[in-house]
């Protein structure tokens, strides 16, 4: 189990920044991720996993008028 | 975007691994190993002229000299750049540099690193200027690759090339950016029209420089404004459950996709930046050209549309219609008719809804059907408001106007219209669902000039990223983004530059919502035209004073207390059954665990008024802590202590305030 953004998910070995960006339909662009706490760059969504428990955030910033 | 390959290379017996495709200059400067490099800039493609970053490469096989910033690194190579080869081929071209443009700074200090003291050529056309032209064409480059204009490029050949303007004219289409000037090595070029005089004009377009390099490098893959514009919120809010459908009843429809942005995208003109005004290079503004209307005064004849954007498309799917050739017709229209697409799209859903409910038929209406998704008919109340005629001239006159209208004329049920009417004080929703963000329903019933998300929109903040999450919080963000965006207005500035592109290092900074290096750039701007040191503070002080002063405004004409901050329950919760019914699981849940009612066992209806009683209290409290922080009485009144504290004290002022206890 993870959670994210205060939601509880699912976690299985391996499971991606990108993967938890997808299931959460999250389709905006200027996201902010941290994994308990750490900044996750947006190039390496897809490279870094999540441990079991973790608690990430995925910020989002505003956009539009 | 996907992680690219890494492939590891030797550079001077270094080691270091880099993504596929990178280019042998960029991987030697990630290493720290020193290349000169002078015609190129990561603005911009790689054009190898100057052919000063010259190395030898080694692929197993064989050496030879290519030119660094332009070889894409794509398997595992040996870099030299400092081998004699490479020294004595760059000796040369320098010295030939040398020989050109002897006064040219950065060609004399580029000499002076590779060890020469004086050109051993002389050239025939030697320019003594200290700001020649070097050739480099760096800033035509930028003016049409970053800026997606082509406004300068080099003419003639050999001694005389130079870059220049078409026949050496003044340009209309140059958008005076700057770019151009700011990247030359030389200052070749310089900008030259101030007239408006300000302090200090370098300031000011050091300041707009960094906004424009941010939109050249992460625009794309960021917000597209230069390539779809606003539009590209309409697939995002319908992810998020936000896009209003139906008169705010739902968040999102399986038919978002044909008026999705990738839609838009095959219609706008493309390439081509179409800014508010000159100089602007995020330029999201966008244009449909040669399309033919099928309705109205104009039908047949084919027009330039400017738009749509995201409010003109939330405004269709809130009307439920899903068809881009609508889209573009009622945006033409409502622009010509001088009418604001929100209010009409607004409004109109508001017509729907209540033809839908039996409070509207085709009798009341002049013959019109109007359910939802009834483009024809939306398009022909649209004339009708154009010319003054019909249903037209009841629906013209906005929602507020309306539900009284239908109250008093058709036996409407009052609490019906009021519950769903999206308007506060006077003015229509914009096209945001705000059932999921108590502050963002503040942001919009407690906004000075009524329904509109301009003074702040924190429904990601509040509802998905849950920063927010006590009223105290919500109060605070209630009174920084208000204040903070009130400052553009005070200015006359655009704020999408401030928020839909950001700087590579926003993630890092403590306050990223902010995007604090921008606000550092408009207080540079604000100091460049005044001469006077801004810090954030200061700005929201100025907004402060203004903002509370508009409140006074409004209270002198009768819209300035806390009766006037209520909202139409629409915007805060489901209002029918068949809403509540449609997102059962989330109220549930929210009834279980905010309100802390057990739901089971409960009737749709109790359901929705558990419900309503909770959010109406929520609401209520939301306003008490922002006129708490804001330094106004309970009644939303500004204090008189607050107003002297702001400078706004005037006599007749603090009499009006006094007069209604604050
Ligand atoms: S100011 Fe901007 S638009 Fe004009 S020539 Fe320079 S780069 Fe091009
Ligand atoms: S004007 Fe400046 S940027 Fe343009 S080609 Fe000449 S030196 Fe390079
Ligand atoms: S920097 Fe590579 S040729 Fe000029």
């Amino acid at each position: 189990m993870i959670t994210v953004n205060g939601i509880t998910l699912d976690w299985y070995e391996g499971k991606t920044v990108r993967d938890v960006i997808q299931e959460m339909n999250y389709l905006f662009p200027l996201l902010i991720a941290r994994i308990n706490g750490k900044l996750i760059p947006r190039n390496k969504y897809d490279s870094t996993e999540i441990p079991d428990k973790a608690s990430v955030d995925i910020i989002h910033l505003m956009s539009g008028g | 975007m996907a992680d690219r390959k890494m492939i590891t290379i030797e550079i001077d017996g270094k080691s270091v691994s880099v993504e596929k495709d990178t280019t042998i200059l960029e991987a030697a400067q990630s290493i720290d190993v020193y290349i000169p490099a002078l015609c190129n800039s990561e603005l911009v493609e790689p054009y190898a002229a100057c052919r000063l970053c010259i190395v030898e490469v080694n692929d197993g096989r064989k050496t030879k000299l290519v030119t660094s910033c332009n070889y894409p690194v794509r398997k595992h190579i040996r870099v030299y750049t400092s081998s004699e080869t490479v020294l004595r081929n760059r000796k040369i071209t320098l010295e030939m540099m040398l020989s050109r443009w002897p006064n040219v700074q950065v060609i004399k200090d580029l000499a002076k690193n590779a060890g020469i003291e004086k050109s051993r050529y002389q050239h025939p056309a030697v320019d003594l200027n200290p700001n020649a032209c070097i050739l480099c064409g760096l800033c035509m480059r930028v003016c049409e690759q970053g800026i997606w204009e082509n406004i300068i490029n080099f003419t003639n050949r050999g001694a005389v090339r130079a870059v220049r303007m078409p026949y050496d004219s003044e340009q209309p289409h140059c958008v005076g950016c700057g770019a151009c000037a700011e990247i030359c090595p030389t200052g070749a070029i310089t900008m030259v029209d101030d007239p408006n005089q300000p302090y200090d004009a370098k300031m000011i377009r050091k300041a707009g420089m960094r906004i424009t390099e941010e939109m050249i490098k992460y625009d794309e893959e960021q917000c597209d404004m230069r390539g779809v514009g606003t539009a590209h919120l309409v697939e995002i809010m319908d992810a998020y459950d936000l896009l209003p459908v139906m008169n705010y009843r739902y968040g999102k429809h399986e038919e978002t996709p044909k008026i999705s942005s990738d839609i838009f995208r095959k219609y706008f003109t493309k390439g081509k930046p179409d800014g508010c005004w000159l100089g602007c290079t995020m330029a999201c503004a966008k244009a449909i050209e040669n399309f033919e209307l099928k309705t109205g005064p104009y039908k047949g004849e084919r027009v330039l549309v400017d738009g749509p954007e995201y409010e003109t498309l939330g405004g269709s799917s809130n009307m439920g219609i899903f068809d881009p050739y609508f889209v573009a017709e009622y945006n033409f229209y409502c622009d010509t008719y001088g009418l604001d697409t929100i209010s009409f799209s607004t409004g109109t859903s508001f017509v729907m809804e209540c033809y839908e409910a039996g409070v509207l038929d085709k009798e009341k209406t002049g013959g019109l059907e109007l359910p939802f998704g009834a483009k024809d008919a939306a398009l022909e109340l649209l004339h009708q408001i154009g010319r003054g005629e019909g249903f037209g001239l009841i629906a013209g006159k906005g929602i507020r106007y309306m539900k009284k209208y239908f109250v008093e004329n058709f036996g409407a049920d009052p609490d019906f219209v009021f519950d769903i009417g999206m308007e506060a004080k006077g003015m229509e929703y914009s096209e945001y669902v705000t059932k999921e963000s108590l502050a963002q329903q503040g942001g919009y019933g407690i906004a000075l000039k009524g329904a509109q998300h301009d003074e702040a929109w924190l429904i990601f903040m509040d509802m998905v990223n849950k920063q927010i999450p006590t009223f105290e919080d919500k109060a605070e963000a209630l009174h920084y983004f208000p204040m903070w965006r009130t400052w553009f207005s005070l200015c006359g500035l655009c704020k999408l530059p401030w928020n839909d592109v950001e700087p590579a290092d926003n993630a890092e900074t403590d306050e990223p919502a902010k995007v604090p290096a921008h606000v550092q750039g408009y207080c540079e701007f604000f100091e460049g035209v005044t001469g006077k040191p801004q810090t954030m503070d200061s700005l929201i002080r100025m907004s402060e004073k203004v903002y509370n002063f508009q409140r006074v405004f409004n209270l002198k004409m009768g819209f300035g207390r806390r009766e006037h901050d209520a909202i139409p329950y629409r915007s805060a919760g489901p209002v029918t059954v068949e809403e509540y019914e449609s997102r059962q699981e989330r109220y549930d849940t929210q009834l279980r665990e905010d309100a802390g009612i057990d739901p089971a066992g409960m009737s749709s209806e109790e359901k929705v008024a558990a419900t309503r009683k909770h959010r109406e209290a929520q609401y209520e409290h939301l306003l008490d802590a922002v006129y708490k922080r804001r330094g106004w009485t309970n009644n939303g009144v500004p204090t008189a202590a607050k107003l002297l504290e702001l400078g706004v004290d005037f006599p007749d002022v603090i009499e009006l305030v006094t007069k209604h206890g604050g």
